[in-house]
């Protein structure tokens, strides 16, 4: 504690003077957490949700909230990193925002890009990006009082972070476990072939498709 | 030649203001507005902000993206505003006021600097009458380099987990101004 901050102020500098504004951005770029560590992370989180939580809504609602920062926050890194740094651009449309997520942001987080993409038939609004086996709920064993819970919405919370800042609002983005549905012809065999299948729900808002649909005139 | 510079959040909340001068051809770095337009640049940029969310989706059916600096958008008086918006809808504003020819420099030593009045790269012909382009290619340039370091900067602050934009949090650390000072001193 022996250092003088060089430009007084009361802010103190670590001993080497290098302030987070010396690292550079691109230095975390293939860095890989071990899924163990993350794990006993997540635990922790979901127990700390549960303890407060009234039931199932409430505790994915906790950790929804937890995964909004972490969207906001990768959403300009993921942007500074992307493959031309000097072409510098943004998401505008919201194909090419859930295409930006289901690739780039997946890739990020998981090593491997979303599995499908769709457009809802009932509700213009609501599009499904489906994961068939989600690495956050790898440990997770649920009680059959709360069988539908699903954690990922700790992912969804993510997701929502990254759609609300780029300017496309949502009203919400939930994860609701499909595994257990038959395939209904596709796969005669077993309904169960990725138990953990889970879908995302995106549902934007209303001047958000209106802005669409505008864009898409010209 | 006198820049004002301004962070604002997607709510339209200033974050961090900043306002320098050029550090080419005889500026001296420092901002030389009088204390009214001092007063009014702020009325200025945030009038601005009716056009960035006009311009920043970009020209229609065009690809999908749009790209965050946004050049030159407005002009008041005259004063040139240009803009570049983050991914999260954050906004960078600058303000250029031209040093006026008439003013005949108020900080350049030896009175010459008032009639080249000071211009970033752009010049053109010769003498006094060098007009000031905020189109000019090269303007254009320096102002993207300036933006384009301010806004590595400000990724590092974004990353912050204390910090939130979304709130209304300044940025009060002196290591960002620090930044933000060199980079205009680079290129502006």
């Amino acid at each position: 504690m022996s250092n003088n901050a060089p430009q007084g102020g009361g802010l103190r500098y670590p001993s080497n003077k290098k302030t987070i504004y010396d690292r550079n951005l691109n230095r975390s770029k293939n860095a890989e957490l071990s899924r163990a560590a993350f794990a006993y992370l997540f635990i922790e989180m979901i127990n700390l949700a549960q303890k407060h939580a009234k039931d199932v809504g409430d505790l994915e609602k906790r950790l929804n909230n937890q995964g909004y920062p972490i969207g906001q926050r990768l959403l300009d890194l993921l942007l500074t990193r992307s493959a031309n740094p000097l072409a510098s651009i943004r998401p505008t449309r919201i194909l090419t925002l859930l295409q930006f997520i289901a690739q780039t942001l997946y890739r990020h987080l998981f090593g491997r890009p979303a599995d499908a993409l769709e457009r809802s038939n009932e509700d213009p609004a609501q599009y499904l990006l489906f994961d068939n086996e989600p690495i956050v709920n790898t440990y997770i064993s649920l009680p059959r009082e709360m069988s539908n819970l699903n954690c990922a919405a700790f992912v969804a919370g993510i997701i929502e972070g990254v759609c609300d800042h780029a300017g496309f609002a949502t009203e919400g983005v939930t994860a609701h476990s499909v595994g257990n549905q038959d395939e209904g012809g596709k796969d005669a065999k077993g309904q169960a072939m990725w138990p953990g299948k889970t879908v995302f729900l995106i549902k934007f808002k209303k001047e958000v498709l209106e802005r669409e649909e505008i864009l898409g005139r010209g | 030649m006198s820049y004002y510079f301004t962070i604002l959040s997607p709510t339209d909340t200033p974050l961090f203001t900043h306002d320098f001068g050029t550090s080419r051809s005889s500026g001296d770095g420092l901002a030389h507005f009088t204390p009214s337009d001092r007063a009014l640049a702020p009325f200025i940029l945030h009038s601005a902000l009716d056009i960035v969310e006009e311009v920043q989706w970009g020209p229609s059916s065009t690809a999908g993206s749009a790209p965050m600096y946004l050049k030159h958008i407005d002009k008041y008086a005259n004063c040139y505003i240009s803009c570049w918006v983050t991914g999260a809808n954050v906004r960078f504003l600058l303000l250029t006021r031209p040093r006026d020819e008439v003013l005949g420099g108020g900080g350049a030593g030896g009175g010459l600097g008032g009639q080249r009045g000071s211009l970033a790269g752009g010049r053109l012909g010769g003498g006094g009458g060098g007009v000031y382009r905020p189109d000019a290619p090269a303007t254009e340039e320096a102002v993207k380099n300036f933006f384009v370091d301010v806004y590595e900067s400000w990724v590092k602050t974004v990353m912050n987990p204390f910090y939130n934009a979304g709130n209304g949090d300044v940025v009060r650390s002196p290591v960002f101004r620090a930044r933000v000072a060199a980079a205009a001193k680079k290129y502006l």
